[in-house]
């Protein structure tokens, strides 16, 4: 190839436009990853319309020319087991949207307050209470006291040490301080905590229930949504809430009419996040509920117990039906997506 | 309602922003509190507002103590310089707020934000959101949703400075008028004198978190408390000269002013109004200075001229025309002229 | 002419009532609930997991049994009978070995060096004494195990999904965004398509990759039998299989990669970027010396974000091969899981507190080197 030809090919002809080479390499290579992404849903999407003999005689790529579909895993799952597929899903529906409100909702209004309010905790005061719960533990554990009592006498005790302890503690912590100590909490693997969070909810006998998981995924899920607020709440100015005050807003009145309704995009995107998260999420679940609570993730899984090996039109028909609120909701709150998820993570 | 600040003091931790503040404001006053940037002026109002805590002192309002009552229950409405209007409610959403938050019937809210939509004129503009507005229409909202719920005060926080020069002075009329319509009591804060001397019935002039002198627009530029105040007020600022007092003489380099007084000052200084003086011939005068420029400003001319080590301007008739450095002398009447201790700053008032 | 009807009496300084305490007292009200449900959810269980790790818990007949018995399980998979499962096979030092050992203790040396001989301070020398000797513990580990041909244990396998996947999962995402922020047609239609990965249950992305490596059923089986592999067993083969599960797992958070990436390249003002166009600069060049430093910020964090995330990887491993063939795609977690699953509660909470252990040390010292100094610079 000569040089001018090269030019024509990777030097661009104006500022606004690419060389027509770079263009072929970069749509070659973007075509080829939206084929990567897909194919796998497709091959799902098919299987999902195969019977066993399509899939266990080897591939078979288009419906209608290689094999006849046949609706028989979509009919198993909504006409035989119609009960334990809703079951299923509304429990993964109840669960997901509850967990994904309640930790919006606590975490955006921790998150506010540490934007907003001055908190200087006394350094003593916390490591004391660290002291009294590890004295509750070692209490129930080794020397096998009933955990009712440990745990009102560490209340107790703490309470009555801050009172008559608190004011010598000099060193004070700060909002950055709780900040920190809040959006750590995901840094602890959910294997960490399952076991005594499972004989948490055994001894309250709240095993298998939606409350259960529904605190727990709040609960795993609030750094994040408390991480990516916070940058939208302290950059909002602080002149509207101050008006909304004298207008006669309560504290709770300006962060729900003016704060809330300012940083939704920031809101949008968190929604999003934390509802993928606990909509698919598995190792909890699976600790925490055993038939009545099940979610549809273990639904999935279950599709492999079978003594006939993996159902993989039954389990392709769940992942299919599964992917389909996500979507909803994502194309609900698309437009706010990107946005939302930089800006929270660019200060970090 | 009235408003009475009662030695009221703030600090942000070790330093004190304000000092001891007593104020009494009269129902149906508009009160200018006048100062430059970190006077404690604004500090003041939004102690008024309840937005920050008073670290000594009381504040009450109609004759309630509001010290440590909630903003939203002081009855107060606020305009700030941002205008702080909410970016995702329209503009009758915004002026409705205050009343939407005392729960008052939809009908009511809707019929009284249009009476006061239509008093700021902006009756048209209900629908829109406030970033589709200009600044001067974003500045009547604001005004709008501080009148409709009738607070027993208004506060304002350098409300104009937003604007550009033309609006302002319009601006200002209006608010001037409106007030004296509505009859409630306003405290006005603002760095700019011209705003304070138009608007007030009484202007405040803090410095450094101390009150200067309390009183109205025309006591306080004629007849100011001290050095600070004089300087501060008046556009051209007053002249100054800085010399001796001699039983009751002011020598400033080899001029003598007779003043009327008999007191003795080391440092003193002379303080001239620029209409107050007139350039005549440099034997005629009772202050030779020399002529540093002069500028034509439309219905008089501005001269600027040196006396000592001092600039004073006068202000001359249009047709008055004279050269770079020409000698010139300064004459004006015994009884326009201020004298000031220079180490104090306190006025000297002839005996 | 006032407007309207005269006010009612005004109420300044009306008698506060319940609201207005609770007003008040919003600064506790707001924070209050987070850290509650922290407390409860997050480090109760903490502190209990730890007093499980330190304890033999047994079951006997419905209730357990718990004996303290400080660091036993910890040594047990440190030192111990479970030290293959944790750490890997040691058999003695091959040659390769040896040197990539000495190399990674000389590289730790002269970092070392270098940091003490400038400015010094308490908090950074235990920072980096505990970075460093968990670095040359894993080269060690690495050297011992990896290299001189033995297999590694869970810890190993865990770094390999965390360090190799994230690192493929950012060049890759990064490489997408950068593609997506050219002026060309279709872009919102790529944006949408990439990002879909991202919202599939890790449960199905492992079942979906399992049909697509499957030799003989699945859709790449006429390619394997053209290849002569058609009776290779990919999950047989320990590289192969951890290979797929990066790849299963790079399918699904490639995209969290480049949403992230780029809002950031997109936020990068347009008028930095025209400049360097019209000095005549290239695509790639105004990437390197543009865009590149303006997005170093972000780029940090969301990587840390995602190490985060990847050192609790379960569910594709446990789908996708159940921990096999033998150990070699067994994850950190999924080992603490099949611990508890064989009701070993103390050694799974022992896996589950060495996960952490590394966790934070690793996400602690990437902050500290790479965050932080990006900040500071």
């Amino acid at each position: 190839m000569n040089r001018s030809a090269m030019q024509w090919l990777f030097e661009p002809p104006s500022i606004r436009d690419m060389a027509p080479g770079t263009k072929v390499i970069v749509y070659a290579i973007l075509t080829f990853w939206t084929a990567f992404v897909l194919f796998p849903i497709y091959w799902v999407l098919i299987t999902s319309f195969k019977s066993a003999i399509d899939v266990n005689s080897g591939p078979v790529y288009l419906p209608f020319v290689d094999f006849q579909p046949s609706l028989h895993a979509w009919k198993e799952l909504f006409v035989f087991d119609f009960w334990d597929t809703l079951s299923a899903y509304v429990n993964s529906l109840i669960i997901a949207l509850s967990a994904t409100a309640a930790s919006v909702i606590i975490g955006s209004m921790a998150s506010y307050a540490l934007a907003r309010f001055e908190y200087q905790p006394r350094f003593g005061v916390v490591f004391m209470f660290v002291l009294v719960m590890v004295g509750a533990f070692v209490a129930v554990g080794r020397y096998g006291v009933d955990w009712r009592l440990s745990c009102a006498a560490g209340v107790a005790v703490f309470y009555f040490l801050a009172r008559a302890l608190g004011r010598h503690f000099k060193a004070r912590l700060g909002n950055g301080d709780i900040l920190f100590w809040m959006i750590s909490q995901r840094i602890l693997a959910p294997i960490v905590v399952v076991v005594p969070i499972y004989m948490m909810f055994q001894q309250v006998s709240l095993l298998d229930t939606h409350i259960a998981i529904i605190l727990t995924y709040t609960v795993i899920n609030l750094p994040i949504v408390i991480w990516l607020m916070y940058d939208f709440f302290t950059s909002i100015p602080i002149d509207l809430e101050e008006c909304a005050q004298l207008d006669g807003a309560t504290r709770f009145g300006v962060f729900w009419d003016i704060v809330l309704p300012l940083s939704r995009s920031g809101l949008a995107a968190t929604t999003l996040l934390v509802m993928i998260l606990s909509w698919n999420e598995y190792l909890l679940a699976l600790f925490l509920s055993t038939s009545r609570a099940q979610t549809m993730p273990i639904l999935v899984a279950a599709m492999n117990a079978g003594e006939r090996g993996i159902l993989w039109w039954s389990m392709s028909v769940v992942i299919i039906v599964m992917i389909i609120p996500v979507v909803i909701l994502a194309i609900i709150l698309q437009r706010y997506i990107s946005k939302g998820l930089l800006l929270g993570a660019v200060k970090g | 309602m009235t408003v009475v600040l009662d030695a009221v003091s703030k600090s942000f931790g070790s330093v004190k922003v304000l000092h001891e503040l007593s104020l009494e404001v009269q129902d149906g006053e508009f009160l200018v509190l006048l100062g430059a940037s970190g006077s404690g002026k604004s500090t003041a109002l939004r102690m008024i507002a309840g937005l920050e805590t008073v670290s000594e002192g009381r504040i009450s309002i109609s004759g309630q103590d509001v010290t440590d009552a909630l903003p939203k229950n002081r009855d107060v409405a606020m305009v700030f310089q941002s205008y702080a209007l909410y970016p995702h409610k329209t503009v009758a959403e915004n002026i409705g707020y205050p009343l939407k938050i005392r729960r008052m019937n939809r009908a009511e809210i809707e019929s009284q934000v249009r009476e006061v939509a239509a008093q700021v004129r902006i009756d048209e503009l209900l629908e829109r959101y406030p970033r589709e507005l200009s600044g001067g229409q974003r500045q009547r909202v604001a005004l709008a949703r501080a009148m409709v719920r009738r607070p027993s005060v208004f506060l304002m926080d350098e409300p104009l400075s937003n604007l550009d020069a033309k609006l302002r002075g319009h601006m200002r009329a209006e608010l001037k008028h409106m007030q004296h319509e509505l009859g409630i009591t306003t405290i006005y804060v603002t760095h700019d004198q011209v705003e304070a001397m138009t608007l007030a019935h009484r202007v405040a002039l803090l410095e450094g978190g101390r009150l200067q002198q309390l009183a109205a627009p025309k006591t306080i530029y004629e007849d100011p408390e001290n050095l600070f105040v004089a300087q501060f007020i008046g556009s051209p600022p007053m002249n100054v000269a800085h010399g001796r007092l001699d039983a009751g003489t002011f020598v400033i380099g080899k001029d003598r002013v007779v003043t009327g007084g008999t007191e003795t000052v080391a440092n003193a200084v002379i303080g001239l109004r620029a209409e107050d003086c007139q350039v005549v011939p440099p034997e005629d005068g009772a202050i030779r200075a020399q002529l540093f420029a002069n500028e034509l400003i439309g219905d008089h001319t501005l001269v600027t001229a040196k006396v000592g080590d001092d600039m004073v301007s006068i202000k001359a008739p249009k047709e008055f025309e004279a050269g770079f450095d020409e000698a010139i002398g300064i004459a004006f009447a015994t009884d326009k002229l201020y004298l000031f201790d220079k180490d104090t700053g306190a006025r000297i008032r002839r005996t | 002419m006032r407007p309207g009807t005269p006010r009612a009496a005004p109420s300044i300084g009306a008698r506060e009532r319940l609201s207005d305490w609770i007003d008040r007292h919003s600064a506790q009200v707001f924070i209050w609930p987070a850290v509650i449900m922290i407390l409860v959810f997050s480090i109760f269980p903490l502190v209990a997991s730890l007093i499980m790790a330190l304890s033999r818990i047994r079951f006997r007949g419905g209730t357990y049994n718990v004996r303290f018995v400080w660091f036993q399980n910890f040594e047990k998979q440190l030192f111990g009978s479970e030290q293959f499962h944790f750490l890997g096979t040691f058999n003695g030092l091959g040659l390769l070995g040896w040197a990539v050992g000495l190399a990674v203790t000389l590289l730790i040396a002269w970092l070392a060096i270098s940091y003490l001989r400038g400015p010094v301070t308490a908090v950074g020398l235990v920072g980096r004494l505990f970075t460093w000797g968990l670095s040359l513990g894993l080269g060690w580990l690495f050297a011992a195990t990896l290299f001189s041909g033995h297999p590694f244990g869970t810890l190993g396998t865990t770094l390999f999904y965390v360090f190799v996947g994230c690192g493929l999962q950012f060049v890759i995402g990064l490489a997408l965004a950068f593609l997506c922020s050219l002026p060309i047609r279709g872009r919102t239609f790529f944006r949408v398509v990439f990002f879909i990965p991202l919202m599939i249950t890790p449960i199905g992305v492992g079942y979906a990759f399992r049909m697509m490596a499957d030799t003989t059923k699945g859709p790449f089986s006429p390619v394997w039998q053209w290849a002569g592999l058609g009776d290779f067993a990919w999950a047989a083969d320990a590289w192969a299989a951890r290979f797929f599960i990066v790849i299963g797992d790079s399918w699904q958070w490639i995209p969290f990669i480049f949403v992230v990436m780029l809002a950031a390249l997109e936020s990068v003002p347009r008028d930095y970027v025209e400049a360097a166009q019209v000095d005549g600069a290239t695509s790639w060049e105004i990437f390197k010396d543009i865009t590149w430093p303006q997005v170093v910020p972000v780029a940090a964090t969301v990587l840390l974000i995602r190490v985060i995330e990847a050192f609790k990887i379960v569910d594709l491993p446990n789908i996708m091969t159940a921990g096999g063939p033998g150990i070699a795609t067994e994850s950190m977690t999924l080992h603490a899981l099949f611990a508890w699953r064989s009701l070993d509660l103390g050694q799974s909470a022992a896996v589950a507190y060495l996960l952490l252990f590394v966790t934070v040390v690793t996400c602690v010292s990437f902050f500290n080197l790479v965050v932080l100094r990006r900040v500071r610079a």
